[in-house]
């Protein structure tokens, strides 16, 4: 009987292989842990292989690695159109039909996600550099996963996306602005039938924390790649203590919008995050909590 | 205690380490092997190691990951260190924010400096990180030392290392150096101090004799020694019979050190 589980996919899985075949994590490694209880995501080995149904995926490379499909007889996956690095002519592609294509557009998410038939081969790649992250699903169970952070995911993975409901409001009355910290709206992909594998990329490097029932971490709301749906996330506005000096930095000029995420679950942050934006003040905002030092 | 005929000494910060350590305790440079120094004198800034730990005051930094490294900090009750608020990557709730008084404020909003430099109080943990793959430089500061940062480069500093900023002096180098208009300046007063960069790509440095000058393109230029006078010089470029084109470099001058980072990035987000 199988007993080994990877600590990093939360699967059962193969401790005789060098790398788990499901998420090609290193299985000879230990865990790397900060003080904090951050562990570190080990970058899949150059060339590992992972595999699902009758189809593996090979990782290449290791700065901005490629992840390369060799997709079996009526097998697929779908991606967005941007991160195709290459396909053989054999690979038959078409265009994946999505709701909302307005709010999309609006929401500045891919409009056209495209789906990839096997028999073939097809390689996809992001443009930054950082890691490539397999996410291998149980039947039934869904993963949050932030915009834009989303490589490919196999067929019978299905997709949606919903709001986050994480928003401030600034500017005047005519010139008002809504602010999505961490994009109007997050993926989710859930396995329906039965298993799937969801690839993602994120930039820099990768750090996964599980939190307890109530436990909550205030984070940069951009540094986020994926959750477990069971984290619960909402605005969190803190103002540094304000030693009352020139007149042009009133206290909303140098607050940190950050998320509390607050657990149980598993919660992944990436090293590069986007800057915050331009400072004005918050005149509406979603559901938040505050902090004034 | 270890005698200093036994004891380790850094390469990078050279501080005194105790016999059998692997890792400097003062910068976490690795200390089981040797500088890396290219044939013109450029010295790689040491990769730390994952999950590095080194001290400074009564708290501990701990580095992780390799691409982006985060610089975690446990900060101990009487510790700070003050930060750009945007390389904030996460912090336990406990941890107080302050806003440190930095003068000049028009002039650093027209430099394009950051106007908000935040201050973490101890006791609790946090942590950052810059938004481009490269490397963390550990510069342990003396009593006494002044180090010039180019702008938006600094990760974070010790509380006890004071704060300022310095205007690159001459047009050429406002409207064409690249440098930028201002540079950070740290200085140590009576206590030493801990300042840490974010160098985009590799960081290589090299000590400059006196009067010894050196080119540096102005994106690349990372930090140096007070003591080294930077400014920008035009070299002329023909282009054929008519074609004439100019290429600005800084021109460093010794004596100090001198530190460039291999990759410029605009300092924005390309999302």
């Amino acid at each position: 009987m199988n007993t080994y589980v990877c600590q990093y996919c939360r699967q059962p899985s193969d401790a005789s292989q060098r790398t788990c075949p499901l998420c090609g994590a290193p299985v000879d490694i230990r865990e790397t842990v900060s003080d904090s209880g951050w562990v570190e995501q080990p970058p899949i080995r150059d060339m590992a292989k992972l595999q699902f149904g009758q189809s593996h995926c090979q990782i290449a490379g290791t700065t901005v690695p490629v992840a390369e499909f060799n997709l079996a007889h009526a097998e697929m996956v779908y991606f967005s159109h941007h991160v195709l690095l290459w396909a053989d002519p054999a690979t038959r592609m078409q265009t994946m039909s999505m709701r909302g294509g307005w709010k999309r557009m609006m929401a500045g998410l891919p409009l056209i996600m495209v789906e990839a038939h096997g028999p073939g081969h097809i390689a996809l790649s992001d443009n930054h550099p950082g890691e490539v992250i397999a996410l291998p699903l149980q039947h039934g169970h869904s993963m949050w996963v932030k915009e834009h952070r989303f490589l490919c995911a196999t067929g019978n993975v299905r997709y949606d996306w919903n709001s986050n409901d994480v928003w401030y409001v600034t500017g005047d009355q005519d010139e008002q602005e809504t602010h999505y910290p961490m994009g109007q709206f997050g993926d989710v992909f859930t396995a329906s039938d039965r298993p799937g594998l969801l690839l993602l990329h994120a930039k820099g490097n990768t750090f996964i924390r599980d939190l307890r029932q109530g436990e909550s971490l205030l984070v940069q709301p951009s540094s986020l790649v994926y959750h477990d749906m069971s984290v619960r996330v909402h605005l969190h506005l803190e103002y540094p203590r304000n030693l009352g000096f020139a007149f042009w930095r009133s206290n909303w000029d140098y607050r940190n919008i950050l998320v509390r995420v607050t657990g149980p679950g598993r919660v992944a942050v990436q090293s590069i995050f986007e800057r915050p934006e331009e400072m004005e003040a918050i005149r509406n905002h979603s559901y938040a909590t505050r902090r004034r030092w | 205690m270890f005698s200093s005929v036994e004891a380790i000494q850094c390469g990078w910060c050279k501080a005194q380490n105790q016999p059998g350590t692997t890792t400097c305790l003062t910068c976490g440079a690795p200390l089981d092997v040797r500088d890396k120094v290219s044939d013109s004198g450029w010295r790689e800034a040491p990769r730390l190691r994952d999950m590095t730990e080194f001290r400074f005051s009564a708290s501990t930094c701990q580095v992780e990951g390799e691409l982006v490294p985060v610089a975690e900090i446990a900060l101990a009750p009487q510790d700070a260190v003050y930060f750009e608020h945007h390389v904030l990557l996460w912090k336990d709730e406990s941890v107080p924010l302050e806003s440190m008084r930095t003068a000049g404020g028009m002039k650093r909003t027209l430099g394009g400096m950051p106007q908000i430099v935040t201050v973490a109080h101890g006791p609790g943990r946090i942590a950052f990180s810059r938004d481009a793959a490269g490397e963390l430089v550990v510069l342990p500061l003396h009593p006494g030392m002044e180090l010039d940062v180019r702008e938006h480069a600094f990760l974070l500093a010790s509380h006890s290392i004071q704060y300022s900023f310095v205007r690159i002096k001459g047009l050429a180098n406002l409207l064409h150096g690249g440098n930028g208009m201002f540079m950070d300046r740290f200085v140590t007063a009576q206590y030493p101090g801990l300042v840490l960069l974010h160098g985009n790509g590799n960081v290589l440095e090299r000590t400059l004799h006196p009067g010894e000058k050196i080119l540096v393109e102005p994106g690349g230029f990372l930090y140096k020694d007070s003591t080294v006078a930077m400014q920008a010089v035009q070299m002329a470029l023909k282009t054929g019979m008519f074609g004439r084109h100019g290429m600005f470099l800084a021109e460093m001058t010794g004596p100090g050190r001198v530190g460039i980072q291999s990759m410029y990035v605009h300092h924005g987000t390309d999302e």
